[in-house]
């Protein structure tokens, strides 16, 4: 028979050997993956491109095995907070910073991946199959609450011979960060000189207050809050259009600056892109909301990815050009392929070709 | 008496503790100071909630640089907090009271600890996942049967009336939070009443009380303490709780809630939506506003607790007293 003192030896030298040899084995584990020299690049932000981000990551990191691409939706504002602080090395936002943030962080780049558009999405029984029309200043009115019908006098105005029904009007808006709320708020401020002089633009905005009025999360917490709600009305990206159709939501045609209703789709959107893309200065941070044109949509904008000149290394940097490169490239990332299920538009070539003389600055 | 070296790392360990909760609100207070100095008291009351133009340049108004047009009030979000909180302590502490006495009296013996392990599993749900359950099942059922129900019986009164299209607001994110509350309320009265001696309630039943008689008459006036505190408990996770809250809550925003069924935002929900929106302000006032709101937060949480603690001492005495 062992003696006490021996068998707890015995345990302890036991349980030691174990946890040593787990740990050398884990340890061992780790560097090699280490030794392996693979980049790891986060993408975050907003969730109007998150889609898009999502079709192209694994296509790009199946051609690319030295590098790994984590993506995230978390809406605009976080998207450019992270790629300022540097926890992000790309950041994904519809909005480009102003001109205060970029004094602040000298150095950070804007660079439009893609064109996009947003769709002003409602949900009142009996018409969600039709294309109610629907104008700059109404919106201004229903997100104000100073329209909380759906039969109200203005509305009935644009959409003669609609049978509207009196039902009250829940307006949906963003509570995140979000470039969706920046682009939407564009179009409120530049079609309606009230909204832009009492509440104006931002990816944040001061909403005013309307009774019942909700905050969703993310373009996903705007589809299932508006599909949720009978009588709501909520602002969509149109790389959401297969779960906005799913759902059985209805799309509005709205009124641009020649004062006709269009409907988004890629002709429409294009008119629009075409109109203002000449004015694109070199830093590219351009405003295309509300162009001129007869068949332009008035809600479209650049995808911007916000990225630091200056990386944490080398590796990185050459990492985020490649990629970012690859994006842009029309028969890569911007190809039908990729941009067709999402409803984006690609960029055209002079833009192309200013993106990545932006891209060409990350070191 | 000498200082030994075990001691004095006792000491040192034990007072980590405390020294974090100062560090905490040191590095607050200091953070916010110029958010307090901006805002002043009337913070605490004003509706609007403006992070302003930040798109234009900044402006100086009271000595500091801030966007145009900024302004920042949180009577909507305290309001939301409190009303959320008391919301869900009405409804929880009769269920918990309930619970824990039909644990402790009611329940067959063998059964006692399988039951209390269910309640005790409870309290372990990560907070996400009362939240996704609330949107998914809870903020539907309100807006079909709860809400409609609620209208035509109580509907003479005009906060329960008007029914409500989403679901989403005060009543939802109360019944979140009475479900995230009613497990540590009743752990803690539970073990409380566990520990009543055996020959004080042999007493009551010697005087003829009934099995809910004994409960109520004789042990809960002897737990008196312990509930106060249980309830405490649960209101600091009340007043505390994000995740959930933020997902059914509606964020509502520059309005105070009307009905029960409006869209409300809580201190702590508004931080985390927020944050990432005021770190675009160039003047970093909105974030220095937002750690204001946690500063406030923290002070309510304060203030609930020296109350709770002043009325457990003055039962205390009350109960000495009589004995």
């Amino acid at each position: 028979m062992q003696t006490r003192s021996s068998e707890t030896l015995l345990r302890r030298t036991f349980l030691l050997g174990t946890l040593g040899g787990t740990s050398l084995g884990l340890i061992s584990l780790a560097s090699r993956r280490a030794a392996a020299a693979e980049v790891t690049l986060l993408e975050t932000g907003s969730t109007l491109l998150y889609p898009l981000f999502n079709l192209w990551v694994p296509k790009y990191t199946a051609m690319h095995p030295g590098v790994r691409i984590t993506t995230q939706g978390t809406g605009s504002g976080t998207g450019i907070a992270q790629a300022i602080s540097g926890v992000a090395q790309i950041g994904a936002s519809d909005a480009y910073m102003s001109t205060a943030q970029l004094k602040k962080n000298p150095g950070i780049l804007n660079i439009p991946l893609a064109i996009s558009a947003q769709t002003v999405n409602y949900n009142v029984p009996g018409l969600n199959n039709a294309n109610l029309k629907l104008s700059g200043p109404v919106l201004a009115g229903i997100y104000s609450g100073k329209i909380t019908h759906w039969n109200d006098a203005a509305i009935a105005k644009i959409n003669p011979g609609v049978s509207l029904p009196n039902h009250g009007i829940t307006p949906i808006h963003r509570t995140d960060g979000s470039g969706d709320t920046f682009i939407f708020t564009q179009y409120l401020s530049f079609s309606t000189p009230e909204w832009a002089n009492n509440v104006g633009y931002g990816t944040t905005i001061s909403w005013p207050p309307v009774q019942g009025g909700i905050g969703a999360i993310g373009n996903p917490g705007m589809l299932q809050a508006c599909g949720q709600t009978p009588g709501s009305i909520a602002y969509i990206g149109v790389s959401f259009h297969e779960q906005i159709a799913k759902a059985g939501l209805g799309t509005a045609m709205l009124q641009n600056r020649a004062g006709n209703f269009v409907v988004p789709n890629p002709t429409t959107v294009g008119a629009a892109a075409a109109a203002l893309e000449g004015k694109t200065p070199p830093d590219q941070r351009i405003s295309l909301i509300f162009a001129p044109g007869e068949n332009s949509y008035p809600i479209i904008n650049y995808e911007y990815a916000i990225v630091n000149s200056k990386q944490a290394s080398p590796d990185v940097a050459a990492a985020v050009r490649s990629f970012l490169n690859w994006a842009v490239d029309p028969a890569a990332g911007n190809a039908p392929e990729f941009l067709g299920p999402v409803q984006f538009l690609p960029l055209p070539e002079k833009i192309a070709a200013l993106s990545k003389a932006q891209i060409a600055k990350i070191r | 008496m000498r200082k030994s070296p075990f001691r004095i790392g006792l000491v040192g360990l034990a007072g980590i503790i405390p020294g974090m909760l100062i560090a905490v609100v040191l590095f607050l207070a200091i953070y916010s100071w110029p958010a307090i100095h901006f805002n002043g008291i009337g913070f605490l009351f004003r509706e609007t909630w403006n992070l302003g133009n930040l798109y234009a340049d900044p402006v100086t108004r009271r000595g500091v640089q801030v966007p145009i047009g900024a302004q920042y009030g949180i009577l909507v979000f305290i309001i939301g907090t409190l009303a959320t909180s008391a919301i869900a302590l009405l409804i929880a502490v009769p269920v918990s009271l309930g619970v824990a006495i039909f644990l402790a009296e009611g329940a067959p013996p063998h059964l006692r600890p399988a039951l209390s392990l269910i309640v005790e599993l409870l309290a372990v749900v990560p907070s996400v996942v009362y939240g996704l359950w609330g949107v998914a099942v809870l903020v539907p059922l309100i807006a079909h049967y709860i809400a409609p129900a609620l209208d035509s019986m109580l509907g003479f009164i005009p906060f329960f009336a008007g029914g409500s299209p989403t679901g989403f607001g005060l009543l939802s994110s109360s019944l979140v939070l009475t479900l995230m509350v009613v497990p540590i309320i009743t752990a803690t009265i539970y073990s409380a009443l566990l520990q009543v001696p055996r020959p004080d309630k042999e007493a009551a039943y010697a005087l003829g009380a009934m099995k809910f008689e004994v409960a109520v008459r004789a042990m809960l006036p002897m737990v008196r303490g312990s509930i106060v505190g249980a309830i405490i408990l649960g209101l600091g996770r009340a007043l505390g709780e994000t995740m959930a809250v933020l997902m059914v809550s509606g964020g509502a925003i520059n309005y105070l809630p009307g009905t029960i069924t409006s869209p409300i935002s809580t201190m702590a929900s508004f931080i985390v939506s927020q944050l990432d929106s005021a770190e675009q302000d160039p003047t970093g006032m909105a974030v220095r506003s937002l750690a204001e709101i946690a500063l406030v937060l923290f002070i309510i949480t304060v203030i609930v607790n020296v109350i709770a603690r002043l009325i457990t001492k003055g039962l205390h005495v009350g109960l000495a007293s009589r004995a």
